[in-house]
């Protein structure tokens, strides 16, 4: 009962959740209507990107922050439930939730390629299962940011944390790919941050079985490692009187 | 159990704590000690009113007690169990000043969720949220959302939430903060039902009027340190002896009242500062001795709020 009560607040705490599985859903027959669809366009990149990098972001917006800042987490911090078991059953509602919200999306492309025959299927289980591992990832990520940032500007970070990121990579690739500064710098994002490329490409069926093995390896340790963190910082903070 | 039917085990227990904010990392910016090196214990069955001006560590004091901020020094212990500990919070339940809810939760779906957190059965948790929203009355607003409570419904919900599974301490940080002279009235007869189970009850509260019906102990914390602790004897002994003369009544001389001391005198009144209702008889014996012409008195027993008002001037000085 105790997993029940945390893992479905998760997606009951803001009524906007529904609307907002709903309006990610819709997206997929709008572009299904899209006049100019290359006939190679991959559904499966679509869902990986569409629901498995952003939809994160905006599901675990203020998990833990809205609860510091309205002073809501002094009464669960007071009830006889580890802080750890908090963190993991939320997470968990958040992964549940995508994988509830994946299976919508593959039977509904399925359904609108069946009746269509617009764009590929390639490798489309590939693709439900990367794009389950980077939601998990970006979800543990944001959720451990949340635990410190106040509100649900967790994901705003995230945002703006991965344009801080990304955007030095990009330019250091495009005009000194072979510095070492680059491969550097390149080596700590690919490995250190959510594993976009590594799973699009297990998606594109770039891996051989072992190395699609390792990256879904390689991808669960981030999950992991990210959620370790949020639970060491959970554990280890205050929770102030100030509600702002 | 001791004589008086309380519990000998503390039920809190603080050893020499210390809890400063701020500081910084390399001490460039001054700590503010809001608790400096308090040492308190607290037996079962009784109601405890924590008092003080703000900024006293009132909040401070209950936050760590519940295990939400971290002694800077010393030790917490929850019946028995370092505070923060599962342990500890199973055994306690905690009222914050301003409580906050999931406002598209109704007041019922509030309670089965923190009866959850309980690790409760299915059936416990039925009965365990029925029974607290039989006890605060609630019946009628179980089902409304609490996103449209008042503050004083929400302290309500609260303080239901917090008596889910019978705890054995009680924590109240302002509890009456929103609450009508009828949700005044309601609080006290719950936590008297819930001293009379055995449970231990703190109340942090700036309403000493409030706190006088309520409680058996007061804590009397000043600039984070406790001032007066336990039950207060000279609030319940102290007083003011107000005594009525005829006009044309001899002058009295203090030294005639003696231990007790003259705070007032006029030509039909004398006001004269006594240690306890057994002081009376000597008083009124002297001043009758002395010549006065005595025609009627009337002791008032000094209040928690003078005995507050008394302990910050005392400390300020």
């Amino acid at each position: 009962m105790k997993a029940y009560a945390m893992i479905s607040e998760t997606f009951l705490r803001k009524s906007s959740f529904r609307l907002v599985h709903l309006g990610w859903l819709l997206a997929y027959p709008l572009i299904f209507l899209m006049p100019s669809l290359p006939e190679t366009w991959q559904w499966g990149g679509l869902m990986f990107a569409w629901s498995g990098c952003l939809l994160p972001i905006v599901l675990s917006a203020g998990i833990f922050g809205d609860d510091i800042a309205s002073g809501r987490i002094r009464l669960l911090a007071t009830e006889p439930i580890h802080l750890s078991e908090l963190y993991i059953y939320r997470f968990l509602g958040l992964s549940l939730q995508a994988a509830a919200h994946l299976l919508a999306v593959a039977a509904l492309i399925l359904l609108l390629h069946g009746l269509t025959g617009r764009g590929s299927l390639d490798r489309f289980a590939s693709w439900i299962l990367a794009s389950w591992l980077i939601f998990n990832t970006w979800a543990a990520l944001s959720t451990s940011v949340s635990v410190v940032v106040s509100r649900d500007h967790n994901s705003m970070t995230l945002v703006l944390a991965t344009i801080i990121v990304f955007f030095p990579l990009y330019m250091l690739l495009l005009f000194f790919q072979d510095s070492m500064v680059t491969q550097v710098y390149h080596a700590i994002v690919r490995y250190g941050c959510p594993p976009v490329d590594i799973l699009a490409g297990l998606g594109l069926g770039k891996y051989s079985l072992a190395e699609g093995g390792a990256n879904v390896a390689h991808s669960l340790a981030l999950t992991v490692l990210y959620g370790a963190a949020g639970i060491v910082l959970l554990k280890n903070r205050e929770f102030k009187y100030a509600a702002d | 159990m001791s004589e008086d039917g309380r519990e000998m085990t503390p039920v809190i227990e603080c050893r020499e704590v210390t809890k400063a904010y701020g500081g910084g990392r390399a001490g460039r910016k001054a700590s503010v000690r809001a608790l400096d090196n308090i040492s308190w214990q607290v037996g079962g069955g009784t109601i405890v009113g924590l008092v003080g001006p703000n900024g006293a560590g009132k909040t401070t004091l209950l936050s760590l007690i519940a295990g939400l901020l971290f002694p800077t020094q010393g030790t917490i212990h929850v019946c028995g169990h370092p505070a923060r500990s599962l342990d500890a919070r199973r055994s306690l339940g905690y009222v914050p000043e301003s409580p906050a809810f999931l406002s598209c939760y109704s007041a019922r779906a509030v309670l089965k969720h923190h009866a959850a957190l309980h690790g409760l059965s299915r059936e416990a948790i039925a009965g365990e949220t029925e029974r607290v929203l039989s006890q605060l009355r609630l019946e009628e607003y179980a089902d409304r959302a609490v996103g449209g409570f008042s503050q004083g419904m929400r302290q309500r919900l609260a303080l239901a939430v917090a008596l889910l599974d019978n705890p054995r301490l009680l924590l109240l940080d302002e509890p009456s903060n929103g609450l009508d002279p009828i949700g005044v009235i309601e609080l006290r007869r719950i936590l008297n039902e819930v001293r009379q189970s055995g449970a231990t009850v703190i109340i942090s509260s700036h309403r000493l009027g409030e706190l006088e019906r309520l409680t058996s102990d007061y804590v009397f914390l000043h600039r984070g340190r406790i001032v007066q602790f336990g039950r207060d004897e000279r609030v319940e002994q102290t007083g003011h002896l107000r005594v009525e003369l005829l006009p044309g009544s001899p002058h009295v001389r203090e030294d005639v009242l003696a231990p007790c001391s003259l705070v007032e005198q006029s030509d039909t009144r004398l006001v004269i500062a006594v240690n306890g209702i057994e002081d009376v008889p000597g008083v009124v014996s002297s001043l009758v001795g002395a010549g006065a012409l005595v025609t009627g008195v009337a002791l008032e027993m000094q209040d928690i709020e003078e005995t507050f008002v008394r302990l910050c001037r005392e400390r300020a000085s």
